[in-house]
């Protein structure tokens, strides 16, 4: 059963996701027709940003607004989990680069990874406690 | 820490989604308490003390007298 504050999270969570579609389709385009240079082209480039920068602070209020203190603990569990995988890729691959084993490789996959990676230890953790206990 | 909550819950013939329902959690958090995969904070350890009419220590036991 999913509190009513992971409820809240999941629409404000769907909704900057389908702003970021939008949102990065039309900057792609713009890009292209116009072939901007100076500022046009900053705006452009740091707008597609903006609805995940929200995404982050949706996450954010998720945390705040769940009173259940268990699923709250989880969640926290689930975000450190994910910045340890970020941490880890980026330092992997960081040497990786540095022995020019690898080459460039663009820096917005953090928030991606972190995102799967704490959506996956969720499903794990949840696994892990459909194994435990049982329900009644 | 070990408590009695699984055996208070089955004197009364509770559910855990019942009692997860009076105590204002989901039914993964007393499955959680049950079990001793999770604390309580103090607040929910007294929200669970009154739901039960008991006292907090007549239902989670004291961990440092339990390794004395």
């Amino acid at each position: 059963m999913r509190t009513q504050a992971a409820k809240r999270y999941q629409r404000r969570f769907l909704s900057s996701m389908l702003a970021y579609v939008g949102i990065l389709f039309a900057c792609v385009w713009a890009t292209n027709t116009y072939e901007p240079t100076g500022v046009p082209l900053i705006i452009l480039s740091v707008l597609p940003a903006l609805p995940v920068i929200i995404a982050m602070v949706v996450m954010g209020l998720y945390l705040i607004e769940e009173t259940d203190e268990f699923v709250r603990q989880r969640i926290v569990s689930a975000m450190l989990f994910g910045i340890g995988v970020v941490l880890s890729v980026s330092t992997v691959l960081g040497f990786l680069q540095y022995n020019d084993l690898v080459g460039k490789v663009d820096v917005f996959w953090g928030f991606p990874i972190w995102a799967m990676s704490w959506g996956l230890f969720q499903c794990f953790l949840t696994w892990r406690d459909s194994r435990v206990g049982g329900g009644e | 820490m070990n408590n009695r909550l699984r055996v208070l819950r089955a004197e009364r013939k509770w559910s855990q989604q019942h009692l997860a329902e009076l105590l204002e959690v989901s039914r993964q958090s007393v499955n959680a308490i049950e079990t001793g995969r999770y604390d309580p904070s103090l607040p929910l350890a007294f929200k669970i003390s009154d739901v039960f009419d008991l006292t907090i220590e007549e239902i989670f036991s004291n961990p440092s007298k339990e390794n004395a």
